[in-house]
C-alpha cells in the first residue's frame, strides 16, 4: 500500500468503536433510567415487555445518531501524504487541513492499548517539534496498515522513496522481568515505603487499631504509583537499532513501539539511584522535542534498567562521535551553599556538556554542544554573597535539565563564554541529519 | 534594515550605571580552551556580568522604570482601598494607618527597585548571538545563538503603548530560554525584531 496515492481512512471499526462510545455516554447519561421503575420497595429495575419496549423505542433513534455519528467522524477523517508533506483533512462542514512536513518528524509511535487489541487495531502517533498541539494520531489503524504508515513515513522522512521495504532492525538491549522488577524494589523511597507500610500494619494487628488502613492507602497507593506503574509500563522491554533510528518495544497493557530516527535526541540523562550503583545499574531517560506533558513522562525512558556501560555505550549511538563517560568532571567549589546531597560537578569536551548532580541519586546529564538552544548563567542574592553562579544549557522541555551549579562567578563566566563558543562550532559542522538517508 | 536606520541604543543621555561604567574591561577568560580539556577556570567574578570584551551594554529605554513605577502604582491602589476598609472596619482607625504605611512604605521600594531593574536591563549582538543581562534580585545573562531562535516577536501592553515602549522576546526550541528585551522604544523594537529574524534566518538549522 501506498500511502501517497488515493486518500486513506483510519479502519472502519473506528466508526462502530465511536458510534458505541456515544451509546455508552447516552445510557450512563440517562438511558439506564428508562429500565427502572417505582415499587413496592424503592426504585428497582424493571424487565417488563412494556418497559423494555420504551426502552428500545428511545434507544432506536439514539443508536441511529450514534451510528451517524460514528460513520461521519470516520469518513471525515482522510490523510494521504503528498510530496515532502503528510496531509490530514478533518471536518466535513467545517473543513481543516493539516500540512506536516516529514522533516520535521521527531518519532513516530505506534500504540497498541489493551482494549484495540483485541480488535487488532493500532493508534500511529506523529510527533512533531513545538508544543501540545504539534502531534498527529490516527486512531485507529488497522495494525499491519499503522506498521506500513510508519515506515512509510520514516522512509520518506529519511529521504527514501516510499516503497523501501522496511529497514531491518538489530536487537540492541532486552529488559527481563527479573531486573526490572528487582531494580524498580531497590529505591530508597520505595524500601522506605515498604518499611513504612510493614511498620504500619503490624501496628495495626498488634494493637488491632483498624485506624492504620486509613494511613497505609496513601502509602499503598505511593507503592503502587512508584512500582507498579513502571513495572507494567516497562515489562518486555527491547531496545533496537536500525537505520530508521532507536526502535524500543514496551508495555504489558499497552504496547507501544516508539521509533525515534537519528539526530532527533536532544539531550539525555544516566540515572543511577544509590541501591543500583552496587549493581552498577542505570536507567537513560531522554529529552526528545515533541514529547511534551504526558506524553515526556511516558515516552522519556530510554533503557529503563542495564548495566552502566551499556547505558553509556547507547548514549554513544545516540549522540555519535561522543565519549560522554570519558568528560573529566570537576566538581563545584566547596561551600556552604551545596545541596547537603553532595556537590554538582560539570565538564565539558568539544562534543558534550556534562553536569552531575546528587550524591543519593546520581543524575549526569549530558547535552551535545550541537544541541544547545541557548546558555544561560543566574545568580542568586545568597549565590552573589558567596560569588556563585549556575550556568545552564538549555535543551527543549523534557526530563533533562543541564545545569552547572555553584561555579565560581567568574569561571560560570568563562564556562558561558566557551560552551557558547563550542556551540557555534559544533553547528558550523553537524551534518544536518533532517534526511537522514541521503 | 535600509541603510541609515536608526541604530539601536545607546540612548542619548542616560547615564551609565555604575557597574557597567569600565567601557571595555579585559576579557573575563579565553573563550573555548581547545582540546578535551575540563571546565575553564578563570575570570574574576566581578566582571561575571559584564558585557563581552569591547562591546558596551546596549541599553533599554529609562521609560522601563516608569512602566514599572505606574504598574505598581496600579496594583497599589485597589489593594490600599479594600485593604484599608477591611482594616478600619475590623481594627479601628490605627489598623488602617498601619496598612497605609506599609503599602507606602512597599511603593517606595518598588519605586528604587524599577530604577535598579531598569538599569540591569542590557542587551549586546554580537556576530553570532546574542546576549541579554537582566535582574537586580536574581541576575541573568542568556546567550542566544540567532541560528537557534525559531520566532521573534513584539509585543506591546496598553500600559507600554501608552508610554511608547515594545518588549522584543526571542523563543528557542527550549522553554528555559527567556531572553526578552522590555523597555525599547516602538520603533527600535521592530528594527530589532527585523534584525534578529534576519540574522535567525541566514543561520538557521532546525532544531
Amino acid at each position: 500500500m501506498h500511502f501517497s496515492r488515493g486518500v486513506h481512512r483510519l479502519h472502519v471499526s473506528t466508526a462502530v468503536i465511536s458510534a458505541l462510545s456515544v451509546l455508552v455516554i447516552v445510557f450512563v447519561l440517562g438511558g439506564y433510567t428508562l429500565l427502572l421503575g417505582q415499587t413496592a420497595d424503592g426504585v428497582e429495575v424493571i424487565l417488563t415487555p412494556r418497559s423494555i419496549a420504551r426502552f428500545l423505542l428511545i434507544m432506536m433513534p439514539v443508536a441511529a445518531v450514534a451510528a451517524i455519528i460514528g460513520f461521519w467522524t470516520w469518513w471525515s477523517l482522510k490523510f494521504h501524504i503528498s510530496g515532502d508533506d503528510l496531509v490530514v483533512e478533518t471536518g466535513i462542514v467545517r473543513r481543516r487541513n493539516r500540512r506536516v512536513p516529514l522533516s520535521r518528524i521527531q518519532a513516530v509511535d505506534v500504540v497498541r492499548p489493551l482494549v484495540t487489541r483485541v480488535f487488532g487495531l493500532a493508534e500511529v502517533r506523529v510527533e512533531l517539534a513545538g508544543g501540545d498541539q504539534a502531534e498527529t494520531r490516527f486512531r485507529y489503524l488497522g495494525r499491519s496498515m499503522a506498521e506500513q504508515l510508519r515506515a512509510e513515513l520514516l522512509a520518506r522522512a529519511a529521504g527514501l522513496p516510499g516503497h523501501t521495504p522496511e529497514a531491518p532492525e538489530q536487537p540492541y538491549w532486552r529488559v527481563f522481568f527479573g531486573p526490572l522488577l528487582g531494580s524498580q524494589l531497590l529505591k530508597l523511597p520505595v524500601i522506605g515505603g515498604l518499611a513504612l507500610l510493614v511498620a504500619l500494619l503490624a501496628f495495626g494487628v498488634v494493637f488491632r487499631e483498624l485506624g492504620v488502613l486509613a494511613a497505609a492507602l496513601p502509602v499503598l497507593l505511593g507503592l503502587a504509583r512508584g512500582v507498579v506503574a513502571p513495572l507494567v509500563m516497562h515489562t518486555g522491554f527491547k531496545a533496537a537499532l536500525s537505520p530508521d533510528g532507536l526502535r524500543l518495544r514496551y508495555g504489558l497493557m499497552e504496547t507501544r513501539m516508539q521509533t525515534v530516527p537519528p539526530g532527533r535526541v536532544q539531550a539525555v540523562r544516566v540515572v543511577e539511584p544509590l541501591l543500583w550503583r552496587g549493581f552498577g545499574w542505570a536507567r537513560l531517560d531522554v529529552t526528545v522535542a515533541g514529547y511534551v506533558g504526558d506524553r515526556q513522562v511516558l515516552s522519556s525512558v530510554l533503557l529503563p534498567v542495564a548495566p552502566r556501560r551499556v547505558a553509556f555505550h547507547l548514549v554513544g549511538l545516540v549522540f555519535p562521535g561522543t565519549n560522554a563517560e570519558a568528560v573529566r568532571l570537576l566538581p563545584a567549589p566547596r561551600s556552604w551553599l551545596r545541596s547537603p546531597f553532595g556537590r554538582s560537578a560539570a565538564g565539558t569536551d568539544d562534543a558534550v556538556f556534562v553536569t552531575q548532580r546528587g550524591r543519593l541519586c546520581r543524575r549526569l546529564d549530558v547535552i551535545p554542544h550541537a544541541r544547545a538552544q541557548s546558555v544561560r548563567m543566574t545568580s542568586g542574592p545568597l549565590q552573589r554573597l558567596l560569588g556563585l553562579g549556575t550556568v545552564h544549557v538549555d535543551a527543549p522541555p523534557g526530563p533533562v535539565q543541564v545545569a552547572a551549579e555553584n561555579r565560581e562567578l567568574g569561571e560560570a563566566r568563562a564556562i558561558v563564554e566557551s560552551a557558547a563558543g563550542r556551540a557555534h562550532r559544533a553547528r558550523a559542522t553537524d551534518q544536518r541529519t533532517d534526511r537522514w538517508a541521503t | 534594515m535600509p541603510p541609515g536606520s536608526p541604530q539601536i541604543l545607546p540612548h542619548v543621555g542616560v547615564p551609565a550605571p555604575p557597574f557597567v561604567s569600565p567601557p571595555s574591561p579585559p576579557s573575563p577568560a579565553p573563550p573555548g580552551p581547545p582540546g578535551p580539556s575540563p571546565v575553564p577556570i578563570g575570570g574574576r567574578a566581578e566582571q561575571a556580568f559584564d558585557p563581552p570584551a569591547g562591546m558596551v551594554w546596549a541599553r533599554v529605554s529609562p521609560r522601563l522604570t516608569w512602566h514599572r513605577r505606574i504598574a505598581v502604582l496600579l496594583w497599589a491602589l485597589p489593594v490600599t482601598i479594600v485593604g484599608a476598609f477591611v482594616l478600619a472596619r475590623t481594627t479601628g482607625l490605627f489598623g488602617g494607618l498601619i496598612w497605609l504605611a506599609v503599602i507606602v512604605v512597599a511603593c517606595g521600594m518598588g519605586w528604587i527597585v524599577a530604577e535598579l531593574v531598569y538599569r540591569s536591563w542590557g542587551f549586546a549582538e554580537r556576530a553570532d548571538d546574542l546576549l541579554v543581562t537582566h535582574g537586580f534580585f536574581v541576575k541573568h545573562l542568556v546567550v542566544v545563538p540567532y541560528g537557534r531562535m525559531q520566532y521573534v516577536d513584539v509585543t506591546a501592553g496598553l500600559l507600554e503603548q501608552w508610554l511608547g515602549v515594545a518588549t522584543v522576546r526571542l523563543h528557542t526550541a527550549a522553554a528555559a530560554t527567556d531572553a526578552r528585551i522590555p523597555g525599547l522604544p516602538a520603533r527600535d523594537a521592530a528594527v530589532l525584531r527585523d534584525r534578529l529574524a534576519q540574522k535567525g534566518e541566514s543561520r538557521s538549522i532546525g532544531l
